[in-house]
């Protein structure tokens, strides 16, 4: 696999939401990345729907079809469902592929009755935790690519949330260790990623499907959520900010393997993958609140091309289902986007979009688009491992946050930074001492198994 | 791309304005070498911790070392959290690094020392999130509590299995996906049954107050961080449903 070396943006000035450099075109026609922004609905069973096929297959029937026909009723042009697998329809992978079945034929309908146009993303379940099975050898591991066979059957688009490396990263989230995060997320990551997906990449290309992408959910995500909004005291949002730089080395590994988006909505580190692959994006930000807070509402949407709401789970609200309204939510969203770039604000919009959240802290700073470009170029020009280009972005990202003083961070945030950059400094260059100092300082971590990921 | 200056109107930093001065810890032992134990718990040193306390236990013997270092020295961290100066990385660091002179004190005394009851902690079959459950354990040590780990994926019949073993004062319960919590009421409903009434705490992602109170033995817990005070109140006697008022409505 041979990892990027240069930027699909100039700068980040070219950098626009709704047009990518390298767009996708679904089964029914959409152009993901192609002008416009496209909504992406992301609904979730109620409790109690997972005990048999029959009622899994009613609740999204129900959930999906909603989304579908608010679409209609309010006059959304495209729509794409995305069904993120819960653990029964991977664990049974003919749950699965009937799912993705039943909603392409949906989708279908739509089309021929009313002309919508919508598309389909499986996103199969990651059943392997480190610490519980072998990454490459186990019954999960053989559930995971069975399911990637039947859905990539029906669906336009498949992906996955891949787990690698998250043993190594929960031991070192809550130990302040900036070294545990490079080597779990980017070294171990990375690693499983690539013979992830080159299986994925396979799979898709024989049933004409859409490899989409990866995203660091189980470690960048957990960083970001435990560092939460103004008043948790779980981790410094500057350590989550250099997690989320880290892991764009791994999320990368998709595409170098063959993926081409459109990448995954719970990917923060989207615009600077984007920066560097040129595939379409898909983000989550004010949309999302339905299942999480971030503190990057708006700044995130700047250079998306699908907008997303995360996950809802289906049940009624006073406007309809929760997946009809949400469907309506980001219907409207991504039609005030698209206004703006065919009456040519879409510089003004994005402006506005970035000034909401850039200060507000260290992730919407980071992933606003000049940093995201610049910690996206730190990437690239430093791609002799996975494991040096992760440390260029974190350290980039960290400077970036140091650097401009419109960024405020509070005493304790500043130096935990400081810390993390002076902990990066007296690391080893090369990958190959890096990982012999790792595999020395880890080996007691539970579950952790250096042969499964190739070490 | 034109930037804003002031930011005032568009959204404001409570953190930085609710910030809490740096302050130093407390002495906590008269003694100045187990105040260099304490010192190392405080600091999170793993290595020093278990350096110093060898020293100490060429003096001491393992209990004044466990009661008058290593554990006052745990205890002045949990305040430093309470008191929002410090964050949670340095309460697990300084839990290692309490557990590396515990360990050697144990060894000495060729027995484990006492605790002051067990929790039996699982995430939810089908659910592999167990962040929180590792917070949960971390924090539940560090506060003296023998902690029956059963980890990620646990199956309903496992878990009563530990509670019906172990007889724990608090048994918990961690999922991050709403299709997983539903096997937090099967096991409260096998638990009941066995006539095992323990304060069942449920909590993570999306598991919500309301769908833990609609069952019985559920006590919902919001943040990891509750779970030594909820296990402090298991301990002395109070029943779920006394917990449950506490804690929870």
């Amino acid at each position: 696999m041979k990892l990027s070396s240069e930027m699909a943006y100039k700068s980040a000035d070219e950098m626009m939401f709704g047009t990518a450099k390298k767009p996708v075109t679904t089964k029914r026609g959409i152009v993901l990345g192609g002008g416009h922004v496209v909504p992406e609905i992301v609904p979730h069973p109620r409790p109690g729907s997972e005990k048999t096929m029959k009622t899994l297959l009613r609740e999204y029937e129900r959930a999906n079809g909603d989304a579908l026909e608010r679409c209609v009723i309010v006059g959304h042009p495209q729509l794409q469902i995305e069904n993120e697998h819960i653990f029964q329809m991977t664990h049974n992978p003919k749950w699965g592929g009937e799912i993705a079945a039943q909603s392409a034929k949906q989708m279908d309908d739509y089309l021929q009755k009313y002309g919508l146009k919508a598309s389909y993303r499986s996103t199969i379940a990651d059943l392997r935790k480190p610490d519980m099975v072998n990454m490459r050898d186990s019954d999960y591991t053989r559930e995971v690519i069975e399911s990637f066979e039947e859905c990539a059957k029906h669906a336009d688009i498949i992906s996955i949330e891949s787990m690698g490396g998250k043993e190594v990263f929960d031991h070192a989230i809550i130990r302040n260790d900036i070294a545990g995060l490079l080597f779990g997320q980017a070294v171990l990551g990375g690693r499983d990623m690539e013979w992830m997906w080159t299986q994925i990449v396979a799979i898709a290309k024989k049933n004409n499907c859409i490899p989409g992408g990866d995203t660091n959910c189980a470690e960048a995500n957990t960083a970001m959520f435990m560092a939460g909004g103004f008043l948790s005291k779980d981790v410094p949002h500057t350590m989550a900010a250099l997690s989320r730089a880290i892991c764009a080395s791994r999320t990368l590994v998709a595409y170098e393997c063959g993926a081409t988006g459109p990448s995954k909505d719970c990917a923060y580190e989207d615009p600077i993958i984007k920066s560097v692959t040129g595939v379409p994006i898909s983000c989550e930000g004010k949309t999302s609140a339905c299942a999480h807070a971030d503190l990057c509402g708006n700044v995130i949407a700047a250079v998306t091309d699908l907008w997303s709401n995360e996950a809802v789970e289906y049940h009624d609200m006073f406007g309809g289902s929760t997946t009809a309204v949400f469907s309506e939510i980001l219907g409207y969203d991504v039609a005030a986007m698209n206004a703006a770039i065919d009456l040519g604000y879409q510089k003004e919009f994005q402006a506005c979009l970035v000034n909401s959240d850039k200060y507000r802290g260290p992730h919407g700073f980071m992933l606003s688009p000049d940093n995201a470009w610049q910690i996206g170029k730190a990437l690239v020009d430093n791609n002799a491992s996975l494991y040096s280009r992760a440390k260029a972005a974190a350290t980039k990202c960290g400077e970036l946050m140091l650097g401009d003083p419109l960024l405020k961070l509070t005493v304790f945030e500043k130096e935990s930074l400081q810390g993390y950059m002076k902990d990066m400094k007296a690391l080893p260059d090369k990958e190959s001492d890096f990982i012999d100092m790792c595999l020395k300082k880890y080996r007691t971590v539970k579950g952790f198994i250096p042969a499964a990921y190739g070490l | 791309m034109k930037y804003l200056t002031d930011y005032a109107n568009i959204f404001t930093r409570y953190d930085l304005n609710i910030e809490v001065a740096r302050q130093a810890a407390r002495k906590v032992s008269q003694d100045a070498t187990l105040q260099k134990v304490a010192d190392a718990v405080v600091q999170g040193e793993e290595e020093d911790a278990a350096k110093l306390t060898k020293e100490a236990l060429q003096k001491k013997s393992p209990m004044d070392v466990i009661n008058e270092g290593l554990i006052p020295g745990m205890n002045e961290v949990s305040r430093l959290w309470d008191e929002g100066v410090y964050f949670l990385p340095q309460v697990i660091l300084a839990s290692d690094a309490m557990n590396a002179g515990i360990a050697l004190c144990e060894e000495k005394m060729g027995k484990a020392m006492d605790k002051k009851g067990k929790v039996v902690t699982h995430t939810a079959e089908g659910d592999i999130h167990d962040i929180g459950q590792v917070i949960v354990n971390a924090l539940l040590n560090a506060n003296g509590f023998d902690v029956i780990n059963l980890g990620a994926d646990v199956p309903v019949d496992k878990v009563v299995e530990a509670c019906r073993l172990h007889n724990p004062v608090m048994v918990t319960g961690t999922a991050l996906m709403t299709t997983t919590m539903t096997a937090f009421p099967k096991i409260a409903s096998q638990l009941k049954r066995l006539g095992q009434n323990i304060p069942f705490v449920c909590g993570g992602g999306a598991v919500s107050e309301e769908y833990v109170t609609s069952f019985e033995l559920g006590i919902w817990g919001k943040e990891a961080n509750q779970a030594p005070g909820m296990a402090e109140d298991a301990l002395s006697g109070d029943d779920w449903q006394a917990m449950r008022g506490k804690w929870n409505g």
